[in-house]
């Protein structure tokens, strides 16, 4: 039997262990939380009121019943050694290890955003941060509602997008005069210019204020304002900075695994740490050039569950970000090789992601059942077939 | 001292190379010089109008062999 070491039971690690097989693994998850997140559900506690219960789930419920879950922190990684410490004095050695422990949000790193997340909330970090923002925005008659990112690496790329989309349908039920704001890193209002020339005309529509290279440099708490590295500032009456991101901060040997943002260097197609034939790292820990997201966790934990059965499986890059308005939605879909293609909004694209969002927890339980209907969607959505067509 | 930061953003899609310079210029201090090579095509334009709304100074803006390289000299930064 060779023994995995999971860190991190959230989509990435969760997946990986129910996928391997009981008879050729002894496979043990250690994570420092009861609950696994479903971080989508921050944007439908924000900005619908939604409640925290439908959007967690205890890790133990997720897992198969002979994976085995250690609740507790890691430590320090010793790669060479094959040695995992926990803050609890437990010692773990392995056969292979899959890191998979998300990014950090590091809210000390601008002036003025941990006074920001303590007084308003947002819809980012924590399902209560989520819902301490809905009702900060439930008391909101008129203002500014401010969006801004610190740094342009950051989960979930259509993530701000989102937030104003569903923060303009929020106040426009409330029937107050708020005005949204959206301040972006970028050249354009998306990352990509495709995307941006596609929704641009809807941010429009719905009077979203849109401020392109805009990176939080420092917010005044007291004069209600946010300073960009740009040169310019935004004033505001409630506002959320998405802060800067970061790899995991536990110890781990040898240290050039880390790039300077502490993410973990991998081989973009096997997962592999660089360096290492039995250490992977997944999902949002990684510096993998591609979106950091669920679908990347997903399908990188589908390929390390394949190559720790001797195939020779690759993770070819593919997102399928969702863009979601109160209606309408799109899926941002590129690879290593593509682009993001052309997409436009519609009604069915929304009622997917609905329907991604009610299989989320069986998708997690139970992988293999999922597996076929995922790869019948992947492959008939993937970048070189819709090509510059489009979806 | 004023310091050349290098950058190199060959291979990354748009816009991967603005946002390296714009993790660049966070470092960087008024003096220091920024030099970013490319391959995405988008990045020429984007550079032209991050400058100009930055108030920096581009003092080289070349293309060789599919190359962009750009140079920045920093000078907006706010004290």
């Amino acid at each position: 039997m060779e023994r995995v070491l999971i860190l991190g039971g959230g989509g990435g690690g969760a997946i990986l262990a129910n996928l391997l097989p009981k008879e050729e693994f002894d496979v043990t998850v250690v994570d420092r939380d009861e609950y696994h997140v479903f971080q989508p559900g921050n944007l439908f506690i924000a900005f619908y009121g939604d409640s925290i219960e439908k959007y967690r789930r205890p890790i133990r419920s997720l897992l198969k019943p002979h994976v085995k879950l250690i609740r507790d922190e890691v430590t320090e990684v010793n790669l060479n050694d094959r040695k995992v410490k926990l803050k609890g004095g437990k010692s773990l050695e392995y056969d292979y290890i899959i890191i998979a422990t998300g990014a950090n949000l590091d809210f000390d790193a601008i002036e003025g955003n941990r006074e920001l997340l303590e007084s308003y909330g947002d819809f980012y970090s924590t399902l209560e941060n989520a819902e301490k923002l809905y009702k900060t925005l439930k008391e909101m008659r008129e203002g500014r509602f401010v969006i801004a990112i610190a740094d342009p690496i950051y989960k979930c790329p259509p993530g701000p997008h989102k937030g104003a989309f569903l923060s303009s349908t929020l106040f426009e039920r409330m029937g107050v005069d708020v005005d949204v704001v959206l301040a972006l890193p970028f050249p354009h209002a998306y990352p990509s210019k495709t995307i941006s020339d596609i929704i641009e005309p809807e941010l429009e529509r719905r009077n979203i204020e849109v401020h392109t290279f805009f990176t939080v440099d420092s917010i005044d708490v007291e004069k209600k304002r946010i300073y960009s590295l740009e040169g310019e500032e935004l004033e505001y009456t409630v506002a959320t900075v998405i802060p800067p991101h970061e790899g995991p901060r536990y110890k781990i040997e040898p240290s050039e695994v880390k790039d300077e943002s502490n993410y973990l260097k991998i081989d973009k197609y096997t997962c592999l740490i660089e360096g290492f034939d039995d250490a992977y790292a997944i999902g949002d820990c990684t510096n993998a050039p591609t979106s950091k997201s669920g679908v990347t966790a997903h399908l990188q934990a589908e390929v390390v569950a394949d190559r720790l059965q001797g195939f020779d499986a690759k993770y070819s890059g593919r997102t399928n970000c969702p863009l979601i308005t109160d209606g309408m939605g799109l899926f941002i879909i590129s690879d290593y090789d593509h682009p993001p293609i052309p997409v436009r909004l519609s009604r069915f694209k929304r009622l997917l992601e609905d329907l991604f969002v009610a299989t989320y927890w069986d998708a997690i339980r139970y992988p293999e059942l999922w597996q076929p209907i995922f790869h019948a969607y992947f492959d008939a959505t993937s970048p070189a077939k819709l090509g510059e067509r489009g979806w | 001292m004023p310091e050349l930061i290098k950058v190199d953003a060959r291979g990354m899609a748009c816009p991967g190379p603005i946002s390296a310079l714009t993790r660049a210029y966070r470092k960087a201090k008024n003096g220091d010089t920024i030099e970013v090579l490319a391959t995405d095509p988008g990045f020429k334009p984007d550079v032209q109008a991050w400058v100009k709304r930055t108030n920096n100074e581009l003092i080289e803006l070349t293309e060789e062999g599919g190359v962009i390289k750009a140079v920045i000299k920093v000078t907006g930064k706010r004290g």
